[in-house]
């Protein structure tokens, strides 16, 4: 009697950690991708309507668009902070800690610093090891485009490796000051065990016309 | 008497609560499916999100922590 009280725990256990997986790699996707889609279309709104007008932010619903064709998913938004809710929203969030990025409209020199799920959550970094060297990372703001091109990759590194988002990230072997791109995420997939690291550097500014044409890195 | 209530039962726990549900086969199929909605949306609702920060699945962040 013991053993089937104790056998109907384990089946009980199993699929209860079965659930936990179907949760946390679907689930939590179609959550965030709802999530992500409403504060995109809200920051597309405002900026059609002229609302958060050239140079301001308007950090509350995120600053612009990351297009990144290699990851083939499309456009992903960027919002203020990588604590989990905010990033559990579906989107990319840039560091404000432990090392605050610089936002490429600020036009200095600096690191603009971003981070993003891997799986779960919108999982808008999944595909960060398809990036390679020479690839166009695109930051699309209200009315400039950022055109980066990645330089170096960091396929495995130690989660307190904190000097990935330094101003001048050395370790991706540039030594001076410039515009820079970071990004983020954990790996190997599905674990968070160490974190993958991509570096872009700033290639020109486009200004956004009036039918906002994307530039042709992403055409 | 047992620990608990079903382990006298012949065949556990999931056995003791469908003899213990009313109506006929079907009606305790119907009560059955609920509660298996009902358990998974606790689980997904509040379970889940509860439990998910407390395991290192998720970290994406490099910090000085």
């Amino acid at each position: 009697m013991a053993v089937s009280f104790f056998g109907e725990l384990l089946i009980t256990a199993g699929l209860v950690l079965g659930l936990f997986v179907v949760y946390s790699l679907w689930w939590t996707n179609v959550v965030a991708d709802r999530a992500a889609g409403k504060q995109a279309d809200e920051v597309r709104e405002d900026w059609a309507h002229g609302r958060g007008g050239p140079g301001v932010l308007d950090t509350h619903n995120g600053i612009g668009f990351l297009h990144v064709p290699s990851m083939r998913n499309g456009e992903v938004l960027v919002e203020k902070g990588t604590s989990s809710e905010i990033l559990n929203d579906g989107v990319a969030g840039y560091y404000t800690d432990p090392v605050k990025a610089t936002l490429p409209m600020s036009g200095k020199n600096g690191n603009f610093s971003l981070a993003a799920h891997r799986d779960g959550h919108g999982a808008k970094f999944h595909n960060i090891d398809k990036i390679g060297k020479g690839d166009p990372i695109v930051f699309e703001t209200k009315d400039k485009w950022y055109v980066y091109k990645v330089y170096g990759t960091l396929p495995e590194t130690s989660k307190f490796n904190v000097k990935v988002l330094s101003e001048v990230p050395e370790e991706s072997g540039r030594k001076k000051p410039g515009h820079y791109i970071t990004l983020t995420t954990c790996t190997p997939v599905y674990t968070s065990t160490y974190r993958y690291v991509v570096w872009g550097e700033l290639e020109r500014v486009e200004k956004v016309d009036a039918d906002r044409t994307p530039p042709k890195e992403l055409r | 008497m047992g620990l608990v209530p079903w382990y006298d039962g012949r065949d556990g726990m999931y056995g003791w609560i469908w003899r213990h549900l009313p109506g006929n086969t079907w009606v305790k199929a119907v009560i059955s499916l609920v509660l298996v909605v009902a358990v998974v949306y606790v689980l997904f609702q509040y379970v889940f999100p509860w439990a998910e920060p407390l395991l290192p699945f998720n970290d994406v962040t490099v910090d000085n922590q």
